[in-house]
């Protein structure tokens, strides 16, 4: 019966739902689905999360899917008592990486239900346990971009067709923006978020494949050579007038992208999926006044830069769900091809399905975002960092930019806070 | 004043047994909420301390593990010097609201707009006050912009470790003096005004008679604004850390709540959280010890 | 007039500036929501602190609707005033019973009830929804009015002790020789008695529930109240700063419309406790 069912959905069809569904009908019997997440009630997803929902339940005579959206800010607490407590959602939405790594012991493992789906949908490897298996669905792609404000580079006399391609010419790129008096790059650091975005901006073109590895294993020192120069970076950059004041009580969402968006600073470090892409950007300083290039590493570059991107958001069904089996058909239709199409034209996420239809989009940024895309991924660095080394790093940024620890003392605490974490 | 006129003995012959079982019966549905929902929690919590529970896995016993982590935690002991400079800062606490109910008391012009309008922001949740003072502190906010117009230099508020845990301090106590003003207003009405009139005539200096007349006869109200100040200090900062200072920079504004909440969400480990939340207990114990005995005795128990 | 009090006139009259400042900054916050609940994002983010010269009103419909606040306020109004009531009636007869009445171990029920005070909601998350689970009361209505009873018990019995405590007996003996019962003295004697005091705690604990989001979130997963629903305004990324507040002064207008009506009982009534006659 799986597998029929399976097929079906690799051909993306609501004719294909429909029939799942009547597979389905033996157990549906008047059954609720709660699915929990931080995203459903944004008003530009509702179209998607719509469409997911009326079409499953036409499909599932008697079945409810039931969204519940929970405040971001407490999403992990509340996550935590009901996995605890072993009660509670069906299907819950983690992000890519630890927050999803470190809680597989609680999610049902998906591989045989989504073994279809699986060569369509990109973004796997966040949602991936120590033991091999897969455990969430993604939903979309999250990468890391320079968005550019091409009137400032051209106030700036650079050219705004030909972005910064090595660290150096980024390096003269923002002297020549601090001469124009404009601030270089927007940051916020007040959660730690521009740090995190900054170090995996910055590694994903630094750092061997070796060394990529290890770092995702967590046997990469802080202290190494490779990452040390990061951190330096991050204090330098800062120390050169990079960066507006403040960056420590900025948030960076919204305050720091607003200030993009307002065209105080020339670049930011923005997303590819959700918000602070090519959409919103677009949307205030119009499509083609924004341009987009990947981060250079320091020094020199070899080869083509590649971009940092990995699975964003996906979902996954919980151990203690009495409904695993409708929750496990849920998860896998939501990722499908006409779903996602709507998710990344209604809210120009991208998404996880590689079979959506992207030649529509009219914005350069966006189109060179696509490409990108297409070339394979880059390490993103802090998704594989284990959530207390993340924090560590988060409180450990904010001090260098204050001041108050030299680049010796962060790597040291954070190579002690890393060792803490691998004992687990 | 009122004074009982009969002893307590008496008081007892004459109830009988009877009552005394029946007033058992009326303290009992407050007795069962608090321990059900409360002090059974707590217990709970107590064990999970001396296990690894990850709130996933069956934890399993580790002894005092926990604890010893906690001596070699430097956001934990950071938390904990920051709960120390929060409660040195009691005094201004009861000094603000206290001043100002003294004057609004005495007379000040507009008094009875200013007693309601003090209130005011403790009728808005933190969710709101936090949202706003986000705006009106951080860097490019409107507080730096007046400063800036008056040829100050601007102040990182929140993201500068010198000034951030004091921001939340004047937020959080912005938030709640009027609630202090309200107190002490009630306890000023009760001071008999031949006494401040006496104090008056006597030629007496606006200052002295504050001192040596009005505070005196306000002690036990003092008292229990205290009590009450600084428990709210130490259970409900947590709404004004999120949204101001999310516990940095660096640690400048982890206060053990805030740290518990961390461990016990994102971090996903509740048995160490729990071991946090038995020590911020202990702690705030040893506060209540001294401070049940006050409010035992207001409550003339 | 004697000079030393003109003088003192007009000092409390210099005074009045700062305190007057003081009174402007807690009503500034009212001020930003509904100003900022009248632009556009676009507006917002482009002049954030300035007054808007083209308002709109659409955030509020949106806010009402987007967040479902109608059938949250339902939730909110019921659990609130289910919560206020029980706590009333509860925190009224043990204080009648600790402050009056008296018994032996009425210093430890006290103590306990004084104890369970310093317990942060933090502190006991995981422990609390275990038992709400066990109790079989998560997602219910009554589940939450239990909770917010809980939370907020130990102050209104402390308070309600306190009140009690200082009344003269001699009311409850001349009922208890005129052959009352307990119950009818409770009923007759000391909840009129009370009022003051209930009426604070009346209100004190209504901005309490209606303000809650945590114990909310934990307790009505599906359901909401109204806070919570304005908590989830904010989601991970957007924060849409008009449509927030739109959904503050909403959320927030009944809550400031009592207080303005109750104001000066609130005000006479708050210290109660720490009155001693």
């Amino acid at each position: 019966m799986r597998k029929s069912i399976v097929n079906m959905l690799r051909a993306g069809t609501i004719l294909a739902a429909a029939l799942a569904g009547a597979a389905g009908l033996a157990h549906a019997e008047d059954t609720t689905l709660t699915v929990w997440d931080f995203k459903s009630g944004d008003p530009a997803l509702a179209d998607y999360f719509n469409a997911v929902k009326s079409d499953f339940e036409s499909a599932h005579p008697g079945v409810t899917i039931q969204y519940v959206m929970q405040p971001h800010d407490q999403y992990y607490t509340l996550l935590g008592t009901a996995l605890a407590a072993k009660q509670g959602p069906d299907v819950v939405m983690v992000h890519g990486g630890s927050q999803a790594k470190e809680r597989t012991d609680a999610l049902v493992k998906l591989d045989e239900a989504v073994a279809p789906i699986k060569n369509d949908v990109a973004g796997w490897a966040e949602f991936t346990g120590k033991d091999g298996g897969l455990y969430a669905v993604p939903l979309s792609i999250q990468g890391f971009v320079v968005y550019y404000n091409k009137d400032l580079y051209t106030k700036a006399g650079l050219d705004p067709e030909n972005p910064p391609k090595s660290w150096a010419e980024l390096s003269a790129a923002a002297d020549a923006l601090k001469k124009a008096g404009v601030t270089p790059f927007a940051l916020g650091n007040k959660e730690g978020f521009g740090a995190d975005f900054f170090l995996s901006s910055v590694a994903a073109n630094g750092l061997t494949a070796d060394q990529a590895a290890a770092w995702e294993k967590g046997e990469l020192k802080w202290s190494s050579p490779e990452i040390k120069a990061i951190v330096q970076a991050w204090v330098d950059t800062a120390k050169n007038g990079w960066y507006p004041e403040g960056a420590n009580s900025t948030a960076m969402f919204m305050d720091e992208y607003e200030t993009f968006e307002r065209g105080e600073n020339a670049n930011v470090v923005g997303l590819i999926s959700d918000v602070a892409h090519w959409k919103e950007f677009g949307g205030f300083l119009g499509d083609d006044k924004v341009g987009a290039f990947i981060m250079p590493p320091l020094g020199t570059a070899s080869g083509a830069l590649k971009m940092p991107f990995a699975g964003g958001i996906g979902y996954g069904v919980t151990k203690f769900s009495p409904h695993q089996d409708l929750a496990i058909e849920f998860v896998t239709s939501v990722a499908s091809a006409p779903h996602m199409q709507t998710f990344f034209e209604t809210a120009g996420a991208i998404p996880s399905n590689t079979k959506v239809d992207t030649s529509k989009v009219a914005s350069p940024s966006a189109k060179l975002v696509l490409g990108w895309l297409g070339d394979g991924p880059a390490i993103v660095a802090h998704n594989s960092l284990p959530s207390a080394v993340e924090e560590e790093w988060h409180r450990q940024s904010q001090l260098l930019l204050t001041g108050e620890t030299t680049v010796d003392e962060a790597v040291a605490k954070l190579d002690a806070a890393q060792a803490q974490a691998n004992k687990k | 004043m009122t004074a009982s006129t009969t002893s307590p003995a008496t008081r007892r012959s004459r109830l009988g047994n009877r009552p005394e079982r029946l007033a058992l019966l009326f303290v009992l549905p407050a007795l069962a909420l608090v321990v059900v929902f409360r002090v059974v929690p707590l217990v709970w919590g107590l064990g999970y301390s001396f296990t690894n529970y990850d709130g996933i896995n069956p934890p399993s016993f580790i002894g005092i593990d926990n604890y010893l982590r906690l001596t070699q935690d430097p956001t934990f002991i950071d938390s904990l010097v920051n709960m120390l400079i929060l409660i040195a800062t009691l005094p201004i606490w009861i000094a603000l609201p206290l001043v100002l109910a003294i004057l609004i008391h005495q007379g000040v012009p507009g008094g009875k707009l200013f007693r309601a309008v003090y209130f005011f922001p403790a009728v808005l949740s933190s969710v709101i006050i936090g949202a706003i003072f986000n705006m009106i502190l951080r860097y490019d906010g409107s507080l730096n912009a007046m400063l800036k117009a008056f040829g100050f230099s601007a102040i990182d508020w929140l993201g500068n470790s010198n000034t951030a845990l004091f921001s939340l301090i004047a937020v959080q106590l912005w938030s709640t003096f009027g609630m202090g003003v309200l107190i002490f207003l009630a306890g000023l009405s009760t001071v008999p005004s031949d006494m401040l009139e006496a104090a008056k005539l006597d030629g007496a200096k606006l200052l002295q008679t504050w001192w040596y007349v009005v505070i005196p006869s306000l002690r036990p109200i003092i008292e229990f604004a205290a009590v009450v100040t600084t428990i709210g200090m130490l259970t409900s900062m947590f709404g004004l850390i999120y949204v101001l200072t999310a516990g940095g920079p660096g640690t400048a504004t982890t206060l053990p709540e805030y740290l518990i909440w961390l461990e016990q969400g994102k971090l996903n480990s509740p048995g160490y959280a729990s071991a946090i939340s038995m020590v911020l207990f202990l702690l705030m114990g040893g506060l209540a010890a001294i401070q049940i005995r006050i409010m035992s005795r207001n409550a003339n128990l | 007039m004697s000079a030393v009090e003109t003088r003192e006139k007009r000092i409390l009259w210099i005074i009045a500036v700062p305190m007057a400042l003081l009174a402007l900054s807690a009503v500034y916050p009212v001020f930003f929501a509904i100003n900022a609940a009248l632009k556009t994002r676009k507006d917002y983010v482009l002049n954030r602190f300035g007054v808007t010269l083209d308002p709109t009103f659409a955030n509020f419909p949106q806010a009402w609707i987007q967040s479902h606040l109608s059938e949250y306020f339902l939730n909110s109004v019921a659990v609130t005033a289910g919560a206020v009531l029980l706590l009333l009636v509860v925190s009224s007869l043990s204080g009648f019973a600790l402050a009056v009445l008296r018994f032996r171990g009425s210093k430890l029920v006290f103590t306990i009830i004084l104890i369970s005070l310093m317990i942060p909601v933090q502190v006991v998350l995981v422990p609390f929804y275990r038992t709400m689970i066990a109790l079989d009361l998560v997602n219910t209505r009554i589940g939450l009015i239990l909770a917010y009873t809980a939370f907020f018990l130990p102050f209104s019995v402390y308070l309600m002790t306190a009140f009690y405590a200082r009344l003269p007996r001699e009311l409850y003996e001349a009922a208890q020789i005129d052959g009352a019962s307990l119950l009818q003295i409770w009923w007759s004697i000391m909840l009129p008695l009370g009022k003051p005091a209930l009426i604070t705690l009346g209100i004190l604990n209504t901005l309490y529930c209606w303000n809650d989001v945590l114990i909310s979130l934990l307790v009505l997963q599906d359901k909401r109240t109204l806070m919570v629903g304005i908590a989830a305004l904010r989601g991970q990324y957007t924060t849409n700063v008009p449509l927030l507040a739109a959904g503050i002064v909403l959320a927030a207008a009944p809550i400031v419309l009592i207080y303005v009506v109750f104001q000066r009982q609130i005000v006479s009534g708050i210290a109660v406790g720490a009155v001693k006659g």
